[in-house]
């Protein structure tokens, strides 16, 4: 089946709910019900969004959402911000390790967290671009977006895990 | 755990029970009590804090933490409650009898199972069920969910099990004492002769002063040839005990390396598929090869060097200071230096260490990834770019490498800087006063002997100061090896239990996801008798597999219960409960090892003409016999040599051997072509007669023989009955045999036609 991409000069989309959008074609064709998720949750940010339906089934592709009209762009980020909650940590608080197991507590731009990571090695990826991606014990996800730019404690705390 | 009658997950302050309780009388009313809590961590608007969802046997609700009520519903009006798992964060949702959604309570994964369970019981009241029953259900989760240990809140596999963090996690040294303490009669031997070895170095300044001060000074030749002979004497000793020492020395490392890499492999065979699914195997190899050696020569040193170079500076202290305290003290002005130096330099090249092992073992991880598939890299053409690819992590490794290089090479050049101040200020300080006293205060040869004990003294605190490197280097290593010694095994909690089996399988609400953002299982239901042939089909994806994993104890993180003959497998030894089940995967794995060996893998104790037998049964006696080599072939790295048919009617074999009360096929005929199949079709069936078989197959001509069919989608059961009772319910399977019927039409209308 040939892919359905769309694009501001094709769709546009309402607000369902919480994490669901409609979408109306301009040719008045209404597809309900749709979960946009991202095809990228880790490189690709606002990039391949793929929207799917209750069955599961991806109904169309958005190539990028920046090319959609402004305001369903604001409504497909505003529902993937509900959905995909990484949050981005502005601070590495402390650092604890006892008994093996690391204890982080961070400052994040949704408040203070403490989670634990089970293995530094494997759940703490640096990528070439300066950002960190973290998995907790609980397969929580976590971002510091480039920790060349935290402050100084920070950078001294995370030294050691990088 | 329990508190007041009502179940939650976590301790929550007084004044926050107060306003549970407040809001409680505001929503339910005097009678009504709260069941069970759960304690979460994100706002509605997905922002961390404290949020708490209440559920009572008549109605759920939600408050924040400032007591405020958030969202109520009565669970007679309700038709069910489903958590919807998104990224990082999941929601309880409500669907009212009206079809209204009602957003309950928003949570991060760290209480998902909890809000998962709430979501069961909810759903039971609203449709009617016991409320016991499912009470209870949520009292067996909130125990399992709470059951982790006080020291550290690690989860527990079971209540009562000990921590595998908290019980071993004692000082490095303690660990490797283990390996140490075998050898030490050796050490000791060898500390001995080292300690004989420095005693004897530490006469010759005194044969110096002597030398100079009366000999050379008082033209005495007579004295010259004792001197001499004493000292050539002296040297002799102290290298034939350096020989003796080394070689006992190297023994003893060679042991206790040996013993630290069997035991290091042993448990690496030991630990559960998650550690795999997490861990690369290079990172594994290079733990295995590399750090067990920067190990042995860290224990080596400790037990050794450290010793010894201590008692060599104590004991040159007291001489200096006996033969003159003023100089002795002098001696020791550039050592708050290097003890300063090496504190910071430890510090700073700890991280190093670590970056540079990290960097290392993403390169090993290529190494072991790309190489066994070098075919795939050649048939792409991608030699170039996979050359490169490796080439961007060592870069990454080098880059790490040369900023520690700029540290540690420079850090002992600075030392040893220092200690060259130190000598030149006896020199000076010296020099001033055998000249200004004419050597009344301090002879000549005092200064010498001098000298020459303050740079052996320097050699240790060299030592010392370097050791933090050694000591830092060997630290990062004893950590990844503990990670592997005192990483979880494969819980055995039913060791030594051994019932007799007859293969009656049952799964009893069974969920399983493999981390928790995506269920792979829920809610199976599924019972086997006896001598069942059960198929199981479904898309890629649907969980057959996983489902399998479970049944094998592969993973045992799942909720809910697997029973064969009503026992819970998870209370039945590993090892034993292994050996009842057949397992024949779709790519079958072939040791470097001969034909022969690689089926009697599954009973090493094995007759031959047992092997002979099984081999026949599984259609591969007569293609060993017509190899060159025949039993004796070797196998290559996955059996190079042999097509996959042939490899699979060999692992086959295997599974014959070991004659088990189950079998698990997963899609044993997947590839290879029609004729093989038949072959290995028929080998299975010559196998089954009796025993209670699990199949896994895409081909639903495979399933001919079975007389249950399970369908599987998206982790859920979704059709299940024989094979006639399917097709009558013209459902999926129904669907997926008419597909496949036209597509084996298709195929026959071809060959007909004469197309090939």
């Amino acid at each position: 089946m040939a892919r359905n991409y769309v694009g501001g000069d094709t769709v546009r989309f309402t607000r369902k709910d919480l994490t669901l959008v409609d979408m109306e074609y301009y040719d008045g064709t209404i597809v309900t019900d749709l979960e946009p998720r991202r095809l990228f949750p880790v490189s690709g940010g606002d990039r391949y969004i793929t929207l799917l339906d209750k069955k599961g089934k991806e109904q169309a592709i958005i190539r990028d959402v920046n090319s959609l009209l402004p305001e369903s762009a604001e409504i497909i980020r505003a529902v993937l911000r509900e959905y995909y909650m990484i949050p981005e940590i502005t601070a590495v608080l402390d650092i604890n390790e006892k008994y093996g197991s690391n204890t982080w507590t961070v400052m994040t731009e949704r408040g203070e967290r403490t989670f634990q990571i089970q293995n530094r090695h494997s759940d703490v990826k640096q990528l070439y671009d300066g950002r960190i991606l973290i998995r907790d014990t609980n397969d929580n996800r976590y971002e510091i977006p480039d920790w060349t730019k935290l402050d100084k404690h920070s950078r001294h705390v995370l030294n050691s895990q990088i | 755990m329990n508190i007041g009658g009502i179940l939650i997950n976590k301790e929550i302050p007084t004044e926050l029970w107060e306003k549970l309780e407040n809001t409680r009388a505001e929503v339910c009313g005097k009678d009504e009590k709260i069941l069970f809590a759960v304690v979460g961590d994100l706002t509605m608007e997905a922002k961390y804090g404290i949020s708490l969802l209440a559920v009572t046997e008549q109605r759920s609700f939600a408050m924040d933490a400032d007591g405020k009520l958030l969202r109520a519903a009565a669970h007679a009006d309700l038709k069910k409650a489903e958590v919807k798992r998104m990224y990082g964060n999941a929601r309880l949702i409500l669907t009212a009898k009206d079809d209204e959604k009602i957003e309950m309570f928003r949570f991060t994964y760290a209480v998902a199972t909890l809000c998962d369970m709430a979501a069961d019981y909810i759903t039971k009241i609203s449709e009617g069920g016991d409320a016991a029953r499912a009470y209870d259900a949520v009292a067996a989760g909130y125990e399992k969910a709470m059951c982790v240990c006080p020291r550290c809140g690690r989860k527990l596999l079971h209540p009562g099990a000990e921590c595998i963090a908290c019980q071993s996690k004692g000082k490095l040294v303690k660990k490797l004492a283990v390996y140490v303490k075998p050898q030490l009669p050796n050490l000791i031997l060898c500390m001995l002769l080292s300690l004989a070895g420095t005693t004897l170095s530490m006469l010759q300044p005194v044969a110096t002063q002597t030398l100079v001060d009366d000999v050379l000074l008082g033209d005495n030749l007579s004295r010259l040839y004792g001197v001499v002979g004493f000292l050539l004497g002296a040297q002799l000793l102290r290298h034939i005990i350096a020989i003796i020492r080394s070689y006992r020395l190297r023994v003893s490392g060679d042991n206790m390396v040996y013993a630290l890499r069997n035991d290091v492999y042993a448990k690496a065979q030991k630990l559960s598929m998650r550690f795999y699914d997490k861990t690369s195997t290079g990172s594994v190899i290079n733990r295995i090869s590399g750090d067990t050696s920067t190990l042995q020569s860290f224990m080596l040193r400790l037990t050794q060097e450290v010793v010894v170079q201590f008692f060599t500076m104590i004991g040159i202290v007291f001489i200096m200071f006996g033969m003159d305290y003023k100089l002795a003290l002098v001696t020791l002005v550039p050592i708050p230096f290097t003890v300063i130096g090496s504190k910071i330099f430890g510090k700073k090249i700890l991280p190093f260490y670590r970056k540079i092992w990290r960097r290392w073992a993403s390169v090993v991880s290529i190494l072991t990834d790309t190489l066994p598939g070098i075919r795939v890299v050649k048939a792409f053409s991608a030699e170039a770019r996979s050359g490169d690819y490796f080439k961007d992590y060592n870069t990454e490794w080098l880059k790490v490498d040369k900023r520690s290089a700029r540290i540690s090479t420079a850090f002992p050049t600075i030392v040893s800087f220092f200690n060259a101040c130190g000598t030149l200020l006896i020199w000076f300080v010296g020099g001033i006063w055998v000249i200004n006293s004419g050597g009344a205060d301090l002879s000549i040869g005092t200064l010498v002997a001098f000298i020459s004990y303050a740079s052996m003294f320097y050699t240790p605190v060299n030592f010392f100061a370097n050791f933090n490197d050694t000591y830092q280097h060997a630290l990062s290593s004893a950590e990844r090896v503990l990670d592997i010694l005192d990483a979880e095994e494969e819980p055995d909690r039913g060791k030594g239990n051994c019932p007799k089996m007859r293969g009656k399988i049952e799964f009893k609400n069974v969920n399983f996801s493999f981390d928790r953002t995506k269920m792979t299982l829920s809610n199976i239901n599924l019972t086997i008798e006896q001598g069942d042939i059960v198929g199981i089909v479904g898309t890629t994806g649907s969980g057959k597999s996983t489902l399998v994993n479970l049944l094998m104890r592969f993973y045992d993180n799942y909720e809910g219960d697997i029973l064969v003959d009503g026992i819970n497998i998870r209370d039945i030894d590993l090892g034993y409960y292994r050996s009842q089940i057949g397992y024949v995967q779709q790519d079958s794995m072939m040791f470097r090892d001969t034909v022969y060996n690689n089926i009697s893998f599954s009973r090493p104790d094995a007759q031959v003409e047992e092997v002979f037998h099984a081999a026949e049964v599984a259609n591969a006696h007569e293609f060993i016999a017509r190899l060159p080599d025949g039993y004796d072939s070797m196998l290559g790295e996955r059996g190079v040599g042999l097509s996959g048919g042939e490899r699979q009617r060999l692992s086959i074999a295997r599974t014959v051997l070991m004659n088990p009360r189950m079998l698990i096929f997963d899609e044993a005929t997947a590839s290879v072509d029609s004729e093989t199949e038949s072959l290995i079709q028929q080998a299975i069936e010559n196998l089954i007669s009796e025993r209670t078989t699990i199949m896994i197959a895409h081909r639903l001509s495979t399933l001919r023989k079975a007389n249950k069919i399970v369908v599987l989608d998206k982790g859920e059961i979704i059709e299940m009955g024989t094979p006639e009772e399917l097709i009558a319910a013209k459902g999926k399977y129904y669907k997926l045999i008419q597909i496949q019927t036209m597509a084996e039409q298709a195929e026959a209308d071809k060959k007909e036609e004469g197309f090939e």
